[in-house]
């Protein structure tokens, strides 16, 4: 009998665990992961005939933004976050893809991470970087009629403070700023009085945690959402069906599209055969593989759109343990390998090279420095520390695609300086409370699209708990609070750079590249626009 | 006689049901990590922590919370969700219904076409009905049924549109809704399941056909449909039954499988769901749902094959 039900359970982890960075990112995380089935996917490739070479970048929506009619609606297709899904921005649980179309945060952010006024139209901290005071846009209305005042700005950050709440962004914020902190001395300026002193603290404020709720809505708000946005909530079922439509009086002029529906559907072949039927228009926040983008690129209604540098991916190197306590065993594990060989034989080339640097090049911080692959030096030390003649493991698990070929083009490349990786698989759904952060060594990813502050301090930093290789540097501690304590952009810069060099020259994490989401779409939308956190909602349409 | 062969199945079947239970909590006990820290993350602090484990009643020893987890069970208490926070059976009330839509679309149709196609075959054994129903069946039997789904999504609902991929509603689907999305799961479920049942009754017939008391029949004169439906028929549904109920059975496994490739809101979904969210009472709500539905399927069988043998329904001519 076919009792293969075990064969196509997705290996996911809880979506709890690394929620700290972001709810939905976990569970974007499992629904990124799942991937699709091969067996699946090679079916509907061979029926439908080869759609020719990766056609992501030629037919990609986001390069050619179309003639758009004003009006019709957008059918989604998107992973649920839990049964227990909330439109609660603050939650760890929060439905994503509603966030961005109901409501406005104070500040959003720009494609080079610096941060670009939504609810606050300027703001500016203290000499100290202790003080930031927001003045807010006036004639702004929630989808109640109520105004937007800066109680509801204050209510908010609050909310996200309150321990009850639960939020990720909390322990991001709560370091600096305590509930007292925040006041509101007129109807337009909030100031947040800060512990210590953060002069990135405003891009603090742009995570998708942050979405500004009316003022006393926490009981009620996961339920109504109702906020400031380009859209205002319809009907909202958990991990069900909802919709949302356009808000004419939206202080960003009004959506290009009439109404957006929203389907939840978890299983990602369900969500792409979902969209050649054409039962969708959108799968948002899937990366397809590169047999189902074919599919889709080759379908006669739908084609795919490329996230540039969704993810980066990385090999924690436990700083804490051997071999990887000694800095020269870390630096020869990088430098032991060929970035671009790996992206291309892990990914096909559908990235970037990171050169073992978090930060994206597109990043107004960025730092173009890096370390030449030299493996017969690699060869050197790694025969001295005796890990030539050992090997060293590295573990791997199907929690994410890429997670195994990034493992298996790394041993590859690393044969060149003698090094022997040898791929321990381990169980998909405890890979990151029993492998992450436990052994040694192992493979492992993050979504892009945290400002340089938060990701600098949060996976890079002594004491933080995402710092996954237990890096532990002094020098790179100063660095970033001397930054944080520069109010001039410019000399803040020159830190962020100092650190990224001494992160490429000292830390435990081997980064070898970002990679490309591709989602798949109909031919008829227009305007698709999307990077980090950041969804353009309102001149998303549909072909005239 | 009667009365004592059906008492001594539903005790057997009780039995079964209570040692499933058992071993699915030991299974889920036997989860890794300790159940509080799994879903509260690696943040979570220690007197979250505690409070939870007292919540879930960690604390006490597992034979214990599984005495209490069966004294409620048997009056139709089986906890709280974890997610939803709700009792488990108003939590997996519209799943429940939902999956129950499903398999009554799959046994109906499913049962009576395999019925029907293996009477046929065995009927002309060996000539191109028989060839052809027996050659496709096969197929069936060997492509599991995530395979059969996606063709079917490919053919019918991506090439010709006739039907919807997915089902685009939540649990809270209306009835109507389901019924214009649930033909090509109910036909995924059914191909791999009527293969089993068409062969048997296939076979079974081919036996009956070939016996003594069916010969007797012709001889008499009686005509073919009454020689088939009267006397080899019910005969030939004997061994068959068996068949059925195993594969009824089997659809428990089956709905997860195919529910989830149609984002059909059932039960399987639901229990997809749960694994993901470590809801622990709703997972061993499920477990035991099923091994329920599968010995209920084979103790009906079991009194379906008593009531069809004249042997077994007769009381002291038994043996």
């Amino acid at each position: 009998m076919n009792h293969t039900a075990e064969a196509r359970l997705p290996a996911q982890a809880p979506e709890f665990q690394r929620s700290a960075l972001g709810g939905p990112l976990l569970s974007r995380r499992s629904a990124l992961a799942a991937g699709i089935s091969t067996l699946g996917a090679s079916w509907l490739l061979s029926a439908c005939g080869t759609g020719g070479a990766a056609s992501g970048q030629q037919s990609n929506p986001v390069a050619v933004p179309g003639e758009v009619r004003q009006g019709g609606t957008l059918r989604m297709a998107r992973p649920p976050a839990s049964d227990a899904e909330s439109l609660d921005p603050a939650s760890s649980l929060s439905a994503y893809e509603y966030l961005g179309a109901l409501y406005s945060r104070l500040v959003k952010q720009a494609e080079d991470g610096t941060v670009l006024p939504d609810l606050a139209t300027s703001w500016t901290g203290s000499a100290d970087s202790m003080t930031w005071t927001f003045k807010l846009r006036e004639g702004v209305t929630f989808h109640d009629g109520k105004s937007f005042t800066s109680a509801d700005a204050a209510y908010t950050v609050r909310h996200i403070l309150d321990p009850a709440t639960k939020s990720p962004q909390a322990g991001v914020l709560a370091p600096f700023l305590k509930a007292s902190g925040i006041t509101t001395p007129d109807k337009q300026t909030v100031v947040m009085k800060l512990a210590s002193p953060n002069a990135e603290f405003v891009s603090l404020l742009m995570s998708y945690n942050c979405y500004v709720i009316p003022d006393g809505s926490a009981s009620t708000i996961a339920k109504t959402g109702i906020g400031t946005g380009p859209f205002s909530l319809v009907s909202f079922t958990p991990a069900g069906k909802g919709s949302v439509k356009a808000n004419p009086s939206y202080f960003g002029g009004r959506p290009k599209l009439d109404t957006i529906e929203l389907t939840a559907i978890a299983d990602v072949q369900a969500r792409v055969n979902a969209l050649l039927a054409g039962q969708v228009d959108l799968v948002a926040q899937t990366n397809l593989d590169l047999a189902a983008s074919k599919t889709v690129a080759a379908s006669s209604t739908a084609t795919t759109a490329t996230v540039k540098n969704a993810q980066w991916y990385v090999l924690p190197m436990l700083t804490t343990a051997a071999p990887f306590d000694d800095a020269e065993v870390r630096a020869a594990f990088k430098v032991a390998y060929e970035p671009q060989a790996v992206l291309d034989l892990a990914i096909n080339g559908r990235g970037t090279v990171a050169n073992n640097n978090p930060v994206t090049p597109k990043d107004a911080n960025y730092l173009d420095y890096k370390l030449t692959p030299d493996p017969e030096k690699a060869r050197a030390v790694l025969q001295k520390a005796g890990i030539l003649a050992a090997g060293q493991e590295l573990f791997t698990s199907s929690y994410d695609p890429v997670l195994t070929p990034m493992s298996l083009a790394y041993q590859s490349s690393a044969k060149a300086a003698g090094l022997d990786i040898k791929i321990k698989t381990a169980s998909a759904d405890s890979y990151y409370t029993d492998v992450w952060i436990k052994k040694p060594f192992c493979a492992s990813y993050w979504y892009t699209g945290r400002p340089i502050d938060q990701l600098l301090n949060q996976v890079f930093r002594a004491g933080s708990s995402y710092n996954e290789t237990g890096w532990s540097n002094p020098q790179f501690a100063s660095i970033l609070d001397a930054a944080r304590k520069t109010a001039d952009a410019a000399k803040r810069r020159q830190h962020y750079q100092d650190a990224q060099k001494l992160l490429v020259d000292d830390s435990g994490s081997i980064v070898p590249f970002f990679a490309d989401r591709t989602i798949g779409l109909s031919k008829e939308v227009r305007n698709y626009a999307e990077f980090g956190f950041e969804f353009d909602y309102l001149n998303i349409g549909l072909k005239a | 006689m009667l009365a004592s062969v059906i008492a001594r199945r539903a005790a057997f079947a009780l039995l079964t049901i209570w040692l499933a239970s058992l071993l699915v909590f030991v299974a889920l006990q036997a989860l890794p990590g300790n159940l509080a820290t799994q879903l509260l993350g690696r943040d979570a602090t220690p007197e979250a922590v505690a409070q939870l484990e007292q919540q879930l009643h960690l604390d006490r020893p597992a034979w214990q919370r599984y005495l209490d987890w069966l004294g409620g069970a048997v009056t139709g208490d089986f906890g709280t969700s974890l997610v939803s926070q709700q009792p488990i059976l108003s939590a997996a009330g519209l799943a429940l219904r939902n999956t129950g839509l499903l398999a009554l679309v799959v046994v109906v149709v499913g049962v009576t076409l395999s019925l029907v196609l293996g009477v046929v075959a065995g009927l002309t054994r060996d000539r191109w009905p028989d060839l052809g129903i027996s050659g496709v069946s096969l197929i069936g039997m060997s492509v599991p049924e995530f395979t059969v789904s996606t063709v079917l999504v490919l053919v019918f609902a991506i090439r010709l549109q006739w039907f919807p991929a997915v089902v685009t509603d939540g649990s809270d689907a209306t009835v109507g809704t389901l019924l214009e999305a649930i033909w090509l799961p109910a036909a995924s479920l059914v191909v791999v399941m009527a293969a089993y049942i068409v062969r048997m009754m296939r076979t079974s017939m081919i036996d009956v056909m070939a016996s003594d008391y069916v010969s007797m029949a012709r001889i008499r004169g009686l005509t073919s449909v009454r020689v088939v439906l009267r006397h080899a028929l019910p005969n030939a549904l004997l061994p068959t039954l068996n068949v059925i109920a195993i594969n009824v059975a089997w659809l428990v496994g089956g709905v997860v499988v195919v529910e989830s490739i149609f984002n059909y809101p059932g039960i399987g979904t639901l229990m997809l769901q749960s694994v993901r969210n470590r809801d622990v009472p709703m997972l061993q709500f499920i477990a035991v749902l099923g091994a329920l539905t599968f010995v209920v399927c084979n103790l009906l069988a079991d009194l379906a094959a008593i009531s069809l043998n004249p042997r077994l329904r007769t009381p002291g001519r038994a043996g």
